[in-house]
């Protein structure tokens, strides 16, 4: 049992290093890249990283199709991408977390109705729900959040509104509304912390996928302005020269994929230690 | 008895025909938060204010919205999507060519990630309590960290820019014109009799399919070795071990079946998530699908063709999920009772 707490926690804090240089990068990336993002050499074009044959100190990892620095952009791209995961995921769960107690909480029509919003969402693939709100906002870096939010407040909706129906048939919470609390308080101060850890699981499941997304629509064009340097614009603008550039296209790859990996490793960790504890014995079984 | 599955599947399919309505309403409500103008846009530049204005007659964009709503919904009834403002043609065509190619597409990706997953989640399960189980585990979580538009990029960088061993773009190879038929090739290429035409359909098929089925086999994967944890503290396994069944037959024999139900309910769900990333697959392997329709759409703003594409894909996913559900009431007894 011990051995699998350790490994539980190493979960957690594989995930949590991840993120944390997604972090570091994005917070410090004035500091850190050595060029402007935006700043073209034209006499630089499509250079390879330094170490392979033709590479330059200057640029660390290569130059892109308009000669700007890789390492430059993929930096400032944690950040953007940053921006993006944390706003977004912050924004569907208020959004999906508010509708989702409300659902739970009180039941009867209201859950009906919610429940039933929930159903039109989810009948449509998010990708193309997210493409049609991008149309309908413009592009934009606050609309990508904007159209995150719009499409994935479901997941936490539907998934709270469950948790919160279980925790309804808790004593405490018949014992606090017996007390005289209003339905305000009692959702605050009984049932939201019983729900808070599936929440904080949710949330960094959702920055992940809120990488992602950006991304998708950076490689049809529907994301950000087009001197924002997103990892996802990197991809979509590197995609035609990848036979003679293949490390413009793999980089901010990797890039989406260790913030990804670091999100979800994250999330898991917390969803498995949450699991623990809520039932102790069937985490025993093999 | 006959009576009975008939009323459910028939009660099944009427519920999703509301959600259907509402899905519509919201699709064209979003797209008339739009700033652009799709009258200015199909006329050409040097139009007059007055010809932009009967244009705008002509659509019928000078009324209300919601009785906008209705006509397009009540031409949409008569089976007309509309005329596509950048194509200048009707969209139901547009839709009929590029439908069969984005449901081909997603059958196999279904069927990739239904193998990749089953066989993943037989093998986790097989490894568990053992070191290989934390590595499975690990492993899995990784699988669905990549999009499947990475895997595409990623597929895309191996097979053709690495070693050039597989085509990236198309259908089929330019020699071949496509044969008449049903719009889906494999099985055109099989009704005609040529072997040269299927095997190249299918090598254009097969990466952008694994682009697609690679990232929807992890979740298939969990949720089928929960199950079979589920399956085996019942005592039906005991007994078996009890009769002396061996533990492959016990797996494959008592376990996997029960273990499927909640998988194929899965399968059902994740058929929207799947049906959905055809789309960015398509515009990365240049697949003429729905997907690839749909993103020039939206370059263009060409409204009638994103709400009617923006509807099928809405369609599909609600046909798909009554006929899971469909399907499971018929595979548990349990479910029906109620």
């Amino acid at each position: 049992m011990r051995a699998r707490a350790a490994w539980r926690s190493g979960r957690v804090r594989i995930g949590g290093i991840l993120v944390a240089i997604v972090l570091v990068a994005g917070i410090l990336a004035p500091w850190l890249a050595p060029h402007d993002p935006e700043a073209q050499d034209l006499l630089a074009l499509l250079l390879p990283p330094a170490w392979a044959p033709g590479g330059q100190a200057a640029f660390p990892l290569g130059t892109d199709t308009l000669g700007r620095c890789v390492l430059s952009r993929l930096i400032w791209g944690a950040r953007v991408a940053l921006y993006v995961a944390i706003l977004a995921s912050l924004g569907a769960m208020i959004l999906g977390g508010v509708l989702g107690h409300v659902a739970g909480y009180f039941g009867g029509w209201v859950d009906r109705l919610i429940s039933r919003a929930v159903d039109v969402w989810m009948s449509f693939p998010p990708v193309v729900l997210s493409l049609v709100l991008m149309v309908g906002l413009g592009v934009g870096i606050n609309n990508v959040v904007l159209a995150i939010i719009l499409v994935d407040w479901t997941r936490f909706c539907r998934v709270l509104r469950a948790d919160v129906l279980t925790v309804m048939n808790r004593d405490y919470v018949t014992a606090a509304r017996l007390a005289g609390f209003g339905h305000v308080q009692t959702i605050w101060r009984e049932v939201l912390p019983a729900t808070l850890p599936l929440l904080a699981t949710l949330v960094s499941l959702e920055m992940g996928m809120a990488v992602v997304v950006e991304a998708i629509l950076s490689v049809v064009g529907m994301s950000v302005e087009a001197n924002v340097p997103a990892w996802g614009v990197m991809i979509a603008d590197s995609r035609q020269a990848m036979y003679q550039a293949p490390w413009n296209l793999i980089l901010p790859m990797v890039a989406i994929l260790v913030a990804v990996l670091g999100f979800n490793l994250l999330g898991d960790g917390l969803r498995l230690a949450l699991d623990a504890r809520q039932s102790g014995a069937r985490a025993e079984a093999p | 008895m006959i009576a009975t599955l008939l009323r459910i599947v028939l009660r099944r399919l009427l519920a999703a025909v509301p959600i259907l309505v509402l899905v519509s309403m919201m699709l064209f409500g979003i797209l008339r938060l739009l700033p652009v103008d799709p009258a200015a846009m199909s006329v050409p530049p040097n139009a007059t204010r007055e010809e932009i204005e009967t244009v705008r007659r002509d659509m019928g964009l000078d009324r209300p919205i919601p009785e906008q709503y209705v006509r397009w919904a009540l031409t949409l009834l008569r089976g007309d999507f509309g005329t596509s403002i950048h194509y200048r043609k009707p969209v139901g065509p547009l839709l009929a060519e590029t439908l069969p190619a984005t449901i081909e597409l997603a059958l196999a990706a279904l069927v990739v990630a239904g193998f990749l997953g089953i066989g993943g989640g037989l093998g986790l399960f097989h490894v568990r309590g053992t070191w290989k189980a934390a590595v499975g585990d690990l492993g899995s979580t990784a699988l669905m960290s990549i999009p499947s538009f990475l895997w595409a990029i990623i597929l895309i960088l191996i097979f053709a820019v690495a070693f050039r061993a597989m085509p990236v773009a198309g259908r089929l190879d330019m020699a071949f014109a496509r044969p008449p038929g049903t719009g889906f090739l494999l099985l055109d290429a099989i009704l005609a009799g040529r072997l040269d035409l299927l095997a190249s359909a299918a090598k254009h098929l097969v990466l952008p399919a694994f682009a697609l089925g690679l990232s929807f086999s992890p979740p298939i994967m969990r949720v089928l070795r929960s199950g079979l944890h589920d399956v085996y503290a019942e005592d039906y396994i005991r007994q078996a071990r009890l009769r002396g069944l061996d533990e492959g037959r016990i797996l494959i024999g008592h376990a996997a079946r029960n273990a499927m139900l909640p998988t194929a309910t899965l399968l059902g769900v994740q058929f929207g998530f799947l049906f959905g990333g055809t789309l960015l697959v398509e515009v990365l392997f240049s697949f003429p699908g729905m997907g690839g329709l749909m993103v020039e759409a939206v370059r263009n703003t060409d409204l009638p063709v994103i709400q009617a594409i923006g509807l099928t894909y809405c369609l599909v996913v609600l046909a798909v999920n009554a006929v899971t559900d469909i399907v499971c009431l018929l595979l548990d007894p349990r479910l029906r009772a109620n």
